[in-house]
């Protein structure tokens, strides 16, 4: 699959967040974007996930996908759990697709048992953002896109998080917002000002 | 210890109630203006042992059950309706305010006309109970947490577990509190619209019949049943919601 970002242009209560950007997202590469604060990296994702509409320019997906819409697996800013339910339940309510064993299985990659089962409202901060990121990767998905997804993990967990999702990656490709591109060597970087 | 405690402090203020109702009617003494709780207790006791006391009171209750039922089942899918459309939203508007405003004696007497008196109770209640859970549900709806549900979006999450891993556990403080209120009006209306239609066998017409005998005593013993019957189903509503969470 080929998204083709294309001169787009969004401004948010007349001040410009992005203005003629380009980007082509091609399966299979990774796509690392930083940039301070208010760069527009975030209005970017919500682009390419078809929750915002540019201004000028287009989002396009290219090739013969065949669906309206893309299926991605997303790390939101936010980590936005169901709170009263527990790790496994969160990853298993977004898709008829994903069973309780296998998440079960993926959650313990990133997290130790005794964090899974429990209600994530009761969770460290580190632990509820690695279970969004296993929520992301661990449903059938085209494309990977992540906001932030390592805020809140110490450098043991952020490792370990950075080689699970380029396990999970697969031949889609992946986009991924960061300050940080500390052991983010294998993707483009591409820095927004 | 503390269960003695609990049941003394809840207790104890009961029966100085009591105590003062007995004298007043003491004073009073006459049976006519205002029965005492012995009175009262004997007319129960005299009630509860004819077959036409059981059958009024199955028959209201079921009646007014039924109409909070459907209130509630209706109250709640137009709600949800008016959440994912505005148009209807606005549409139910000056319905909801209408039933909400106008006095349930209106109602009754309008639908004695149309319907006659055999099913008051059942229309009354859901009128009552509509606008209740209607609103109570949609403003829970509408506070519902947006990011939550722009990842449901953005994760092709299926409708049916949106409702209940988003919308429900939401909705549960909501829920709890319009049912409770809705139980208690739907035995007021209810029994308020039997008092006007007269339908036989109801705990309604045992009410007007005990007013036109002035049966004072009779009259208190139906309502204490009216109230007992009503906190019984509030409770047993409280634990259904209880056991859900």
């Amino acid at each position: 699959m080929t998204i083709e970002v294309k001169d787009v242009k969004k401004s948010y209560d007349g001040k410009v967040v992005l203005e003629d950007f380009s980007l082509n997202i091609e399966s299979e590469h990774s796509y690392i974007i930083t940039g301070p604060s208010g760069c527009g990296k975030t209005t970017l994702l919500r682009l390419i996930l078809g929750l915002e509409k540019p201004d000028a320019g287009t989002v396009k997906l290219l090739g013969d996908y065949k669906y309206p819409f893309i299926n991605s697996g997303t790390v939101f800013q936010e980590d936005r759990l169901c709170e009263e339910y527990d790790a496994v339940t969160n990853v298993t309510m977004v898709s008829r697709k994903v069973f309780k064993e296998t998440v079960t299985e993926e959650l313990l990659k990133l997290l130790p048992e005794e964090a899974i089962h429990k209600p994530v409202k009761e969770l460290s901060g580190g632990q509820r953002r690695r279970v969004a990121i296993v929520r992301a990767c661990a449903i059938p998905s085209d494309i990977l896109i992540m906001d932030e997804p390592f805020t809140g993990l110490d450098d043991e967990s952020r490792e370990k998080c950075i080689e699970y999702i380029r396990h999970k990656q697969g031949s889609g490709p992946l986009v991924l917002t960061t300050h940080d591109t500390r052991g983010l060597g294998f993707g483009r970087v591409i820095q927004m000002v | 210890m503390d269960l003695l405690k609990k049941v003394l402090k809840k207790g104890i203020p009961v029966l100085l109630w009591l105590a003062i109702w007995q004298m007043v009617a003491l004073i009073i003494h006459n049976k006519i203006l205002l029965a005492g709780p012995i009175e009262t207790v004997r007319a129960l006791i005299s009630l509860s042992g004819t077959a036409d006391f059981w059958e009024s009171v199955a028959e209201s209750t079921w009646r007014i059950l039924l109409g909070f039922f459907v209130g509630a089942v209706l109250g709640t899918g137009a709600a949800y309706l008016a959440y994912t459309k505005e148009f209807i939203r606005d549409f139910l508007q000056p319905f909801v305010v209408t039933l909400k405003s106008v006095p349930v004696a209106s109602f009754v007497i309008l639908l004695l006309i149309w319907f006659g008196s055999r099913n008051i109770s059942v229309i009354i209640c859901a009128m009552v109970v509509f606008p209740i859970l209607y609103l109570s549900t949609l403003e829970g709806l509408l506070s519902t947490d947006v990011k939550l549900l722009e990842m449901a979006g953005v994760f092709r999450m299926p409708r049916t577990r949106v409702i209940r891993y988003i919308f429900l556990p939401q909705l549960r403080p909501f829920f709890q509190s319009a049912f409770k209120l809705a139980i208690g009006m739907s035995f007021k209306s209810g029994i308020a619209a039997e008092v006007i239609g007269q339908p036989l066998h109801t705990m309604g017409n045992g009410l007007y019949l005990a007013k036109v005998y002035l049966e004072t005593g009779e009259l208190f013993a139906w309502t204490i049943v009216i109230v007992l019957i009503s906190f019984i189903c509030e409770k047993i509503l409280a634990l259904i919601a209880g056991e859900t969470k």
